[in-house]
């Protein structure tokens, strides 16, 4: 590939708001140099570690992160803080317990029916569902064939996005049954405390950062 | 150092774990009747606050119920012979719901790291005000903390302790008296009779005293009831059996 695409890559992820899949990049060179230019996706995810070198090697305080199977620009976590001042409310908040959960259930599951989802949380879940799709975690992808046809629920990429995934088989996997139990709540136990740890963390410095929404109009 | 945090339950199945849990309980041998009596003292705290979610909690409460009554009744058998835990079921789905509460964890972890990546789009894209819609979605209060704080609350009211003195005023004499009066209208009188309507503990007292009294002076005689932890009194006249 010619080297001189590296600024046109560049140019197309920093223009782009979503994440922008490597295929497409090709696509759009080839779309306005002709089919012929050598260039392909393996060259794209090449260029890309290039700038992200780059941008390491002079502490730039912004990369290309590999998000929903695309590229996109992301300001560090060091700068968090700083950026997160300006940002509104929603973006500060975190997804509930119940959210959480939903999704889970959602992202291994898929696709699934409601019914299915609530025989699992033994609960009523209408309203978070609408929730979710709402903010377009999860979308509506057809009709099972079973009695009374019910929706369809999958994740989506904004889903991937929210949670820094590349793609749905990028998370762990669910422990088996036997393994929970041999496990005796240990690691459970840990991570909660490790959990804990971390919200205090966020919480404190949202607090020592004098912006708790207020000024985030 | 020590921080207490509110339990939040997302549901019937989550407040089991939460007993299981806390409890130390082997999840395949639930103790169904104890489990099931501190399930519905919640149900009942949830009913008492008339929330929607109460449906799904008394579905459970139900369901326990049925279980423990199938505990109570022969087993049945499989095809191959083996008894039915009638547990078996619940403990399933409580398993299967640990296993995604876990997930849930994890994608917290995902979350947390990825809060603090910030995407090119995010100021445009941002309302300046989350819908209310959202606020379900958000780490907020939940009812259960609510039920939960409601509950602290109603048991925090502690009733003030009143000590108070009564005066009771007993003698030896009057119940002296008071036996002998008994003792002229009945032949027989046991003991427990005698103390049976007597609220006070040193009315009691008291009262025994008394009648080791008469039983010194002579006055009564004691005699061995048919019911071994009673005995019976009987009058003397100077010292002799009427």
């Amino acid at each position: 590939m010619d080297k001189t695409y590296n600024s046109v890559i560049n140019a197309l992820i920093f223009a782009s708001d979503e994440p922008l899949p490597a295929a497409d990049i090709v696509k759009a060179i080839k779309g306005i140099d002709g089919e012929y230019i050598q260039i392909h996706v393996e060259d794209v995810n090449q260029c890309v570690e290039e700038i992200n070198n780059f941008y390491d090697e002079n502490q730039v305080l912004f990369k290309i992160i590999k998000v929903a199977n695309g590229f996109l620009y992301a300001t560090r976590p060091e700068v968090a803080k700083y950026v997160g001042f300006l940002s509104s409310e929603k973006s500060k908040r975190r997804l509930s317990q119940a959210a959480l959960e939903t999704l889970a259930i959602i992202a291994y599951k898929q696709p699934l029916t409601k019914p299915e989802l609530e025989t699992i949380r033994g609960v009523n879940s209408d309203y978070i569902l609408n929730s979710l799709l709402e903010k377009q975690l999860i979308t509506i992808t057809g009709r099972a064939e079973t009695i009374g046809r019910p929706l369809l629920y999958n994740t989506t990429d904004e889903f991937l996005k929210y949670f820094g995934l590349n793609k749905i088989s990028d998370l762990p996997k669910p422990r088996e049954i036997d393994e929970i139990m041999q496990d005796e709540d240990f690691i459970e136990q840990k991570k909660r405390i490790m959990m804990n740890l971390i919200e205090e963390k966020i919480e404190d410095e949202m607090n020592s950062g004098g912006d708790d929404g207020s000024t985030a109009e | 150092m020590y921080k207490i945090k509110l339990d939040q339950f997302e549901g019937p199945l989550d407040l089991l774990l939460f007993f299981i849990k806390r409890d130390e309980l082997n999840i395949y041998d639930i103790p169904i009747s104890k489990i099931t009596k501190e399930f519905l003292e919640y149900v009942n705290l949830i009913k008492m606050l008339d929330l929607e979610v109460a449906g799904d909690f008394i579905l459970m409460a139900s369901t326990l119920m049925h279980i423990k009554v199938r505990m109570l009744l022969p087993p049945d058998v499989d095809e191959k012979g083996e008894e039915i835990d009638p547990r078996g079921e619940l403990v399933q789905a409580l398993l299967e719901y640990k296993r995604y509460k876990e997930m849930s964890e994890e994608l917290a972890f995902f979350e947390t790291s990825q809060r603090k990546l910030n995407f090119r789009s995010n100021y445009s894209e941002d309302p300046a005000e989350a819908p209310p819609e959202y606020e379900v979605l958000l780490k907020n209060v939940s009812i259960f903390d609510l039920a939960k704080a409601f509950k602290k609350a109603l048991e925090g009211v502690k009733q003030p302790v009143v000590h108070e003195v009564i005066k009771i005023s007993i003698s030896i004499d009057e119940q002296i008296e008071y036996i002998l009066k008994l003792l002229d209208e009945n032949k027989r009188i046991h003991f427990l009779t005698l103390v049976h309507p007597m609220r006070e503990r040193i009315r009691i007292v008291i009262t025994f005293i008394a009648l080791l009294e008469l039983v010194k002076m002579q006055r009564i005689g004691i005699q061995e009831s048919d019911n071994f932890n009673d005995f019976v009194l009987i009058k003397l006249n100077d010292g002799q059996n009427i």
